[in-house]
């Protein structure tokens, strides 16, 4: 059970909810990051744009000024006294051939389409070769001649990459503190609830004394914890109260009925006593025995209906109980000429009360044995399903129609026909009430022809018990 | 034999007391639980009947307290709650046998007359032998005048528990508890037809016969007819 929660963890809403709390950080983180990168980005490529336009602007004046020697000398001043790192300049004639300029070769094929041309340059330094990237900005002068000014974006490009970087970082960060997060806010939130489960489960099995552990925190499930006991507090009181009307009722009825046996034993053990008085004696003691038996039969539905849990279950083998009690009535049923056969499979352990179980099967039983005309047969049979252990009872008898069958489960249903006999009704009445107590129902159907009764039971748990689970849990 | 009645119905026990009388007991009345515990501690009881409902203590309370007082007077527990998970209770407290109001005359005389019995019999013997009748209990083996009978498992279990209980009085809830192990009254006539089967493998043709039933009550396995 443990490691089906624990997978389970993926299904919980507390696990989605926080998947989508991580998906959220990380779309925001993103948007933020990137957003700034491209900002950024943009505006060191318009200041790099502004600078070049100004460079050549002023250029161009130069020529206005003093015409191509002018323009010559203006670089060339400008490449030693500036001595601007990374600023690429060059004139060269209307075929593209170098007058000017730190740059050796014109870098284009003709005359670029782009407003701001990029292109590689090699630069040999001392010690060193590298290739940087360099954004240029091109005029044709009214002489014809081209003019070139570059600015060499490595140092950018680096800054951007290392930014780029930075910001995949940051996002997968984020990412992981946010799923870490996330997981550890599931896990707890599922573990604490499956603390409720676990307790609401074990209630429901019966222990009715247990309840919420309540962690001190003050938190919203300690505010749960804390009226979820005290409305299984409620249930405790009801549940003792109602066990004490029971007690009392049964006492009431049971009393008079024990003295009025108990006087008409006397009587019968009267000496001599005539025939005449012995034999209406004995039928009346007869109804007062049969009278106990329907009272009995009453207090356990009504017991089993009230929604009382099953008192103290323990493993009963089905399989094995099936083949006593077929064993048991064989003798019974050849006398009445019909055929009864059990068919089990192996051991097939269910949690409950062995004798009622016994007297669910002996019900079931008994009614056959009263509606299956001679030369008919009776089955019992108990199959082993993947996580439940089912019950059939099926004949070949007149069996059943379908709207008694569905009303014969209800509690203090009386069936039609059948009502005549004695006992019939209550006794399906008492099988359901049996099977509900083990948390379970009788299902009727027709056995074409006959009656068919299942009774499907949960198997009982052959992991660690409920109580060494929450322990783990809580520790 | 003394038994001591704890009943608070004085009308039920009245009747109770003079019954068992006639039937050969001698009887003490105590009617509350406190009255009740006071004179089992005083008195030599070979058994003690009580109700499970008593004013001041009830009948399980009485059976926590005997025992504690180290008094090992088997407990007959008479109920008129009687659902399943109150016989167990009952017996889980110490009582030795359970019965459920309203009950049998006979059926009450048949149960103290096993316990009774129970205490006098403690015999670990290996062979039951009434009359020609013997059962090896190791061998699994049932022979009747040296020939031997062919019974299964449960009839061999009926058998068993009948001649254990040789020349007393077996009813049928006492079977269907002992031998079945069902603490409910079926309607159908099972140890009827039980007994009758294992009468046949045990009686026919063999003198004198040893299962008698006895009319009103249960049976009876004996060698003497007269008990019957």
């Amino acid at each position: 059970m443990r490691d089906v929660r624990r997978w389970g963890l993926f299904k919980t809403s507390a696990f989605r909810m926080s998947m989508g709390y991580t998906l959220l950080v990380t779309l925001a983180v993103c948007v933020t990051l990137g957003s700034t990168y491209l900002l950024t980005q943009s505006i060191i490529q318009g200041d790099v744009d502004l600078i070049l336009d100004t460079e050549l602007k002023s250029l161009e004046n130069e020529y206005v000024r003093s015409g191509i020697p002018g323009v010559t000398d203006e670089i060339n001043l400008r490449i030693d006294s500036w001595g601007r790192i990374g600023a690429v300049y060059m004139l060269a004639g209307p075929t593209f051939d170098r007058l000017a300029g730190n740059v050796t070769n014109w870098p284009f094929d003709g005359a670029p389409a782009e407003p701001w041309p990029e292109f590689r340059i090699e630069s040999i330094e001392p010690g060193q070769r590298s290739v940087h990237p360099v954004r240029a900005a091109v005029r044709r002068l009214p002489n014809g001649d081209w003019l070139l000014v570059g600015t060499d974006m490595s140092q950018d490009r680096r800054y951007g990459r290392t930014f780029q970087i930075a910001t995949l970082w940051g996002i997968g960060l984020s990412i992981l503190a946010a799923a870490i997060a996330g997981f550890s806010f599931s896990f707890r939130l599922t573990r604490r609830v499956g603390e409720v489960t676990d307790t609401c489960v074990r209630i429901m099995s019966g222990e009715l004394g247990h309840r919420l552990p309540v962690t001190g925190r003050s938190d919203e499930f300690d505010a749960l914890a804390d009226s979820v006991n005290r409305v299984l507090d409620r249930l405790e009181e009801q549940a003792r109260t109602l066990r004490a009307t029971f007690d009392s009722v049964a006492h009431d009825l049971r009393a008079p009925l024990h003295r009025l046996r108990t006087r008409m034993d006397a009587v019968l053990r009267l000496p001599a006593l005539e025939s005449g008085i012995r034999d209406p004696v004995e039928s009346a003691l007869r109804e007062v025995d049969r009278l106990q038996r329907t009272l009995a039969t009453l207090l356990q539905i009504a017991l089993a209906e009230s929604g009382a849990p099953l008192a103290a279950p323990t493993p009963v083998d089905v399989s094995e109980l099936a083949d006593e009690l077929v064993e048991l009535f064989e003798p019974v049923a050849r006398e009445r000429g019909l055929r009864l056969t059990g068919r089990v499979d192996g051991e097939v352990i269910v949690e409950g009360n062995r004798q009622l179980l016994a007297q669910l099967i002996t019900n079931l039983l008994e009614n056959a044995l009263k509606y299956v005309p001679s030369g008919g047969r009776i089955e019992v049979a108990v199959e082993r399903l993947a996580d439940r252990a089912q019950l059939v009872i099926s004949d070949n008898g007149p069996g059943m129609a379908a709207e008694e069958r569905e009303r014969a489960g209800q509690p203090f249903a009386r069936v039609g026909e059948r009502s005549g006999l004695e006992g019939s009704g209550l006794g399906l009445s008492l099988v359901s009430a049996i099977a509900r107590l083990h948390r379970t129902r009788l299902v009727l159907a027709s056995n074409e022809p006959g009656l068919r009764a299942v009774i499907s039971l949960p198997l009982a748990e052959t992991q660690p018990s409920a109580s060494s689970l929450s322990r783990s849990i809580s520790a | 034999m003394h038994i001591l009645l704890i009943e608070d119905d004085i009308e039920a026990a009245r009747v109770l007391v003079k019954g068992l009388r006639e039937s050969g007991y001698s009887v003490d009345h105590a009617a509350d639980g406190r009255e009740g515990v006071s004179r089992a501690l005083a008195g030599k009881f070979d058994l003690i009947v009580t109700d499970r409902m008593l004013p001041h203590f009830d009948g399980l309370a009485i059976i926590q307290q005997l025992r504690r007082a180290r008094l090992a007077t088997p407990v007959l527990v008479l109920s008129a709650l009687g659902t399943v998970d109150d016989r167990i209770r009952g017996l889980k407290a110490g009582g030795d046998d359970y019965l459920t109001k309203p009950f049998a005359f006979a059926e009450l005389l048949a149960r103290i007359e096993a316990l009774l019995r129970r205490r006098a019999s403690a015999s670990e013997s290996t062979t039951l032998k009434v009359a020609d009748l013997e059962f090896d209990l190791l061998a699994r083996k049932v022979t009747r005048g040296g020939r031997q009978i062919e019974l299964t498992a449960r009839e061999q279990k009926l058998l068993e528990f009948l001649m254990r209980r040789e020349g007393q009085v077996v009813t049928r809830t006492m079977l269907l508890e002992g031998v079945w192990d069902l603490h409910f009254d079926p309607q159908s006539n099972l140890v009827d037809v039980h007994i009758s089967r294992l009468r046949q493998a045990i009686d026919r043709g063999c003198d004198p016969p040893l299962i008698h039933t006895v009319r009103g009550s249960g049976y009876l396995l004996s060698p003497r007819e007269e008990e019957a």
